[in-house]
């Protein structure tokens, strides 16, 4: 290739070169650093750094850090997780780790006895709150997650897991009100659905009433 | 006689101008009242003497390492460190813990006795250059008749050190800013010495003192407010950065490149004295240059005397300094090639035209028709040879040898 | 005297480590450590100039010339260096010992060796006035060797003019 001679790209074509005194940038340089020194020391609107443990800056919605488990209401009776270990399966590092609660006769309850996330494993790949059918794990928005204590401190078990639906609607408002909106819809239809029943069982009822009063008429 | 009552018979020695070296005259002082030998209170009293020196360089080398960052902090719109101590003025003293304590590792390559005496090699001739520089009327701590010569003499260690160190480390960072250091401070120095020399055609000495001396009277009779010093000092400041491995010319450790250049093996208490020869370099050129062209000690202004010479002294070093700063504030690193080629081509021959001038100036008797002389004939090439440099040399594009096919 | 009785031995020992050593690193850090003991006896003799010249140039130029060459060039075989010591030793005692006679026989036997008076010291002034009346010769011819020597360095040190390409024009 044949070697070209540097051209600043900023100069635009249509416009003759100006001639400009050699060396006349470098004290153009020194007087833009020049006025960034000087003005640091009023204009508080120049300063692009945070001073971080006194000061944070706010966080994006769609940050999104750790998971969190939902509950409404009630941190026990409440938490929406029913055990069902499709996020400890899909999860890619396999840092989750689930014990389904069952009562003195082994019947399933549908809650966790214990929900531990590893903090050293989980890499906040986001595929929990992805395949979570009962909206109940979503990721938290929390990072200073560090601590002195390597075992227990980076294990988070139900206690520390466990955050309310509140919690949820302040961090992340617009996917909580939909995921809340959704979750009444389904309740009313459910409810709806159950009313149905009830209505349906009772009208079977009567109707199986009504045909044996008719077949004890015919006979 | 009482020591104290042969202070009082000094009283000179608490004027401020006297200052610095009262160290020096107690320690002689109490020493001859006890009736020590006479070569024991002039070793003892020399040994004080450079404590002196030693100390206050250290501090200002604490101090610096400071407010260096704070004031590139300032340039790019941060604060700075402003955890230890109020406004981080402890900063230096957590950074010096933290060296001292933290591991040395000395490579399994290395040469285990070079590597160890690199780092030594390299403060010790900061130390002896900042020696023979007269920091105030009554403050030179060794008068040397040549302490120009003594100057770049110790200087060249420098370079042997820095090779020691890329070498000796057994591993090819260190080598690559090893040869990059040499190479630069070969290009460098000679026009370092060149612009020098120019001034000691003009004093007629060698001497440090007679050279400040001879620049008395007002800022008008400094060396750089003639034109040949004019040039003479913006080349000598150039050549400084680069000696001082300063950015814009700090390519044998541009971090970006060779991680830590020939320093890239040392760590701890090794890593800080190669920090500390850096620094004290740093002081030491800068300290030269305000002697040859700054005038020294000299006050600006004649009415002026009343301050203490070595406050003038240190207040032209910190302006310096904070040039320095600035200058790293602002500019890019350039490349090696361009760096070669602006050493060659414009420093040495700027250079060389500044003696010519510095001879015609000295002797058509430094009036009206010197500087008519001597103008034209250092601004025509100037200008020549900037804009020379400016469209030809400085804008030729590197070729590859691999990578344009 | 006492400085030459400490100097000497050192100053031996380094230049018998310069020699020795076999790698050739090694060898040169040696030769610039004997070069900087003759200076600092040039100093300890009272010649102060000649001293300090001897260090900013044969230490500070000289020296770190050669270890930069010695960077930009291939190493050695080491064993094989150390396999030819004693062959070397041989020729290298050849070669000096008729030297060290001579030396030793003018010192010991010579008659017309006259003992130089103790001249006060030239000051540095002196010195430059002298080098350039009556030694103003000497001074110019080196000049111009030098400058011819630099002419050369420089006419070396460009790139050959490359065969203008023709296809890239068109």
């Amino acid at each position: 290739m044949e070697a070209q001679p540097n051209t600043p790209a900023t100069s635009p074509p249509d416009k003759p070169a100006r001639w400009v005194m050699p060396g006349l940038g470098l004290f153009q340089g020194l007087a833009v650093t020049g006025k960034n020194m000087v003005q640091s020391f009023y204009k508080k609107e120049r300063m692009t750094t945070v001073q971080y443990p006194e000061e944070r800056a706010p966080i994006s919605p769609n940050f999104r850090n750790f998971p969190f488990l939902v509950y409404d209401n009630d941190p026990k009776a409440g938490l929406r997780c029913t055990a069902c270990s499709i996020c400890e399966k899909e999860c890619p590092p396999q840092c989750i780790y689930i014990v389904l609660e069952r009562d003195e006769n082994g019947k399933s309850l549908k809650r966790p006895k214990v929900f531990d996330i590893d903090l050293s494993v989980c890499m906040n790949c986001g595929i929990c709150a992805e395949v979570c059918p009962f909206d109940s794990i979503y990721m938290d928005g929390e990072y200073e997650l560090s601590t002195d204590d390597r075992f227990g401190g980076l294990l988070f078990g139900l206690d520390r897991l466990s955050k309310s639906a509140e919690y949820h609607m302040k961090l992340r408002p617009e996917q909580a009100s939909e995921v809340m909106a959704r979750r009444k819809a389904d309740e009313e239809k459910k409810a709806a659905a159950a009313a149905a029943k009830i209505a349906k069982a009772k009208a079977d009822a009567e109707a199986k009433k009504a045909a044996a009063e008719e077949k004890g008429g015919e006979q | 006689m009482l020591p104290l009552a042969a202070v009082i018979s000094e009283p000179s020695l608490f004027s401020l101008e006297h200052l610095p070296r009262l160290p020096q005259r107690l320690v002689e002082l109490l020493l001859g009242n006890f009736g020590a030998p006479e070569w024991l209170v002039s070793i003892a009293g020399f040994l004080v003497a450079a404590g002196t020196v030693v100390g206050v360089f250290l501090g200002g080398f604490a101090l610096l390492s400071l407010i260096e960052r704070k004031t590139l902090a300032r340039i790019q719109n941060r604060i700075g460190p402003n955890r230890a101590g109020w406004f981080g003025i402890l900063q230096p003293v957590a950074d010096g813990i933290k060296m001292l304590t933290k591991e040395d590792i000395v490579p399994d390559k290395a040469e285990k006795f070079l590597h160890l005496l690199a780092p030594i090699l390299i403060v010790v001739p900061a130390i002896l250059a900042l020696g023979v520089i007269p920091y105030g009327r009554e403050w030179t701590p060794v008068s040397l008749e040549l302490g120009l010569l003594f100057f770049f003499a110790v200087g060249s260690l420098t370079e042997l050190s820095v090779f020691i160190a890329g070498w000796a480390s057994g591993s090819k960072f260190p080598m690559l800013g090893a040869m990059r250091a040499i190479s630069q401070m070969i290009s460098y120095e000679l026009p370092l010495i060149i612009t020098a020399l120019g001034v000691v055609m003009v004093s007629g000495t060698l001497s440090l003192p007679h050279i400040v001396e001879q620049q008395n009277g007002g800022f008008w009779h400094w060396n750089f407010f003639t034109p040949w010093g004019f040039f003479a000092g913006i080349l000598f400041f150039i050549c400084s950065i680069a000696e001082a491995n300063r950015c814009p010319f700090d390519l044998p450790e541009g971090e970006s490149e060779i991680v830590a250049g020939h320093m890239t093996e040392y760590s701890g208490f090794k890593y800080a004295l190669f920090f500390m020869g850096e620094y004290l370099g740093l002081f030491a050129i800068s300290a030269l240059g305000i002697t040859l062209f700054l005038g020294g000690w000299q006050a600006p202004l004649p009415g002026l005397g009343f301050v203490p010479t070595w406050i003038w002294f240190f207040g032209k070093l910190a302006f310096v300094i904070f040039l320095f700063l600035w200058i790293r504030g602002t500019y890019p690193r350039v490349r090696i090639d361009q760096l070669m080629r602006f050493a060659w081509l414009c420093m040495i021959p700027m250079a060389l035209l500044t003696l010519p001038a510095a001879g015609v100036w000295h002797f058509t008797g430094r009036g009206l028709l010197s500087w008519v002389l001597v103008v034209p004939l250092l601004l025509v090439p100037w200008v020549i040879v900037g804009v020379i440099f400016n469209k030809r040399l400085a804008a030729a594009t590197r070729t590859y040898t691999f990578a344009d096919g | 005297m006492i400085p030459l009785l400490i100097l000497a031995p050192l100053i031996l020992l380094a230049a018998f480590g310069a020699v020795w050593m076999a790698r050739p690193v090694h060898a040169a850090l040696m030769l610039a450590l004997t070069l900087a003991l003759v200076a600092v006896l040039y100093l300890a003799l009272g010649a102060d100039f000649i001293g300090l010249v001897q260090f900013a140039v044969y230490v500070g130029a000289v020296a770190v010339l050669i270890v930069f060459s010695l960077l930009i060039t291939r190493p050695g075989d080491e064993a094989e260096e150390i396999e030819r010591r004693p062959r070397s030793l041989v020729t290298g005692l050849f070669c000096t010992l008729p030297v060290l006679a001579v030396l030793a026989y003018t010192a010991v036997f010579g008659s017309n060796i006259k003992l130089i008076p103790w001249q006060p010291k030239l000051s540095i002034a002196e010195l430059g006035e002298m080098l350039f009346t009556s030694h103003a010769p000497a001074v110019l011819a080196l000049a111009v060797l030098l400058t011819a020597v630099m002419i050369g360095a420089a006419l070396f040190a460009r790139e050959p003019d490359k065969p203008q390409d023709d296809s890239s024009e068109k």
